[in-house]
């Protein structure tokens, strides 16, 4: 019985420990540079002292066609406090990216990530994924898919990050 | 009987460990792959549409296999 006991607080502890250590200390968001639709490239540390929000979206996903319009408000509404969003397209093809921004009107970088290195290296687990990078360049969080009304939780997590 | 078991947990520790890395692993990313028309499992296209469509006819199902058009499936 003791050392039944002893298990569970152990593997209690280890459950508690996990989170608590993921939370306390935010990773270095690791660099990048991506061509950009507009013809140049886009690095990463370019935006040091901004918030940044990495969204990974593709043509072929519709709940990340569904938030584009909302991440553009999103875009408009905190650019003028220090705020930039990257698009990253994960598709290997550019074109039917470039075809459907024709239609909807999207003001933030949009960038390209053909060789998918970026989304491997950013460990995207479910499409859309948001990440979110402080004005230290740490990411602070993840945001997996999307669902009508996630939307107001950006809007929560820049305002915080803004703020800093 | 003792040995016995012992082969059945060293199978049974293989066997789990095997699903631990399947690759290549389709990454959400990669989702388009799926649609590639590589992936379809029949050669001619056409062929396959016309046998579809006689099925969908047969069973009174239309729909979700690709097939298009309507009448009987008798032709």
């Amino acid at each position: 019985m003791p050392i039944r006991h002893r298990l569970a607080t152990l593997l209690l502890a280890a459950a508690l420990a996990a989170p608590a250590a993921q939370a306390s200390a935010p990773a270095a968001a690791t660099d990048f540079t991506l061509p950009a639709r507009d013809g140049g490239t886009v690095s990463l540390s370019d935006l040091r002292g901004q918030v940044v929000m990495i969204n990974f979206w593709a043509t072929w996903c519709g709940p990340c066609r569904q938030e584009m319009p909302l991440l553009q408000q999103l875009y408009g509404k905190y650019e003028p406090l220090g705020f930039t969003l990257l698009g990253v397209n994960v598709e290997p093809d550019s074109a039917p990216a470039q075809d459907w921004l024709k239609k909807v009107s999207v003001t933030f970088p949009i960038l390209f990530d053909r060789d998918n290195k970026v989304s491997a290296q950013f460990g995207v687990e479910a499409m859309p994924s948001t990440v979110l990078i402080d004005r230290e360049g740490n990411v602070r969080h993840v945001h997996r898919g999307y669902k009508p009304g996630d939307e107001s939780t950006y809007a929560d997590l820049v305002r915080g990050l803004v703020k800093e | 009987m003792k040995f016995s078991r012992v082969i059945a947990t060293a199978v049974l520790l293989a066997a789990l460990t095997g699903c631990s890395s399947v690759e290549p692993w389709v990454k959400p990313y990669e989702r388009q792959n799926f649609a590639d028309p590589v992936m379809t499992g029949y050669r001619d296209p056409v062929a396959v549409a016309y046998l579809n469509h006689v099925f969908e006819a047969r069973e009174g199902a239309r729909g979700a296999l690709g097939g298009h058009g309507g009448g009987c499936g008798c032709n």
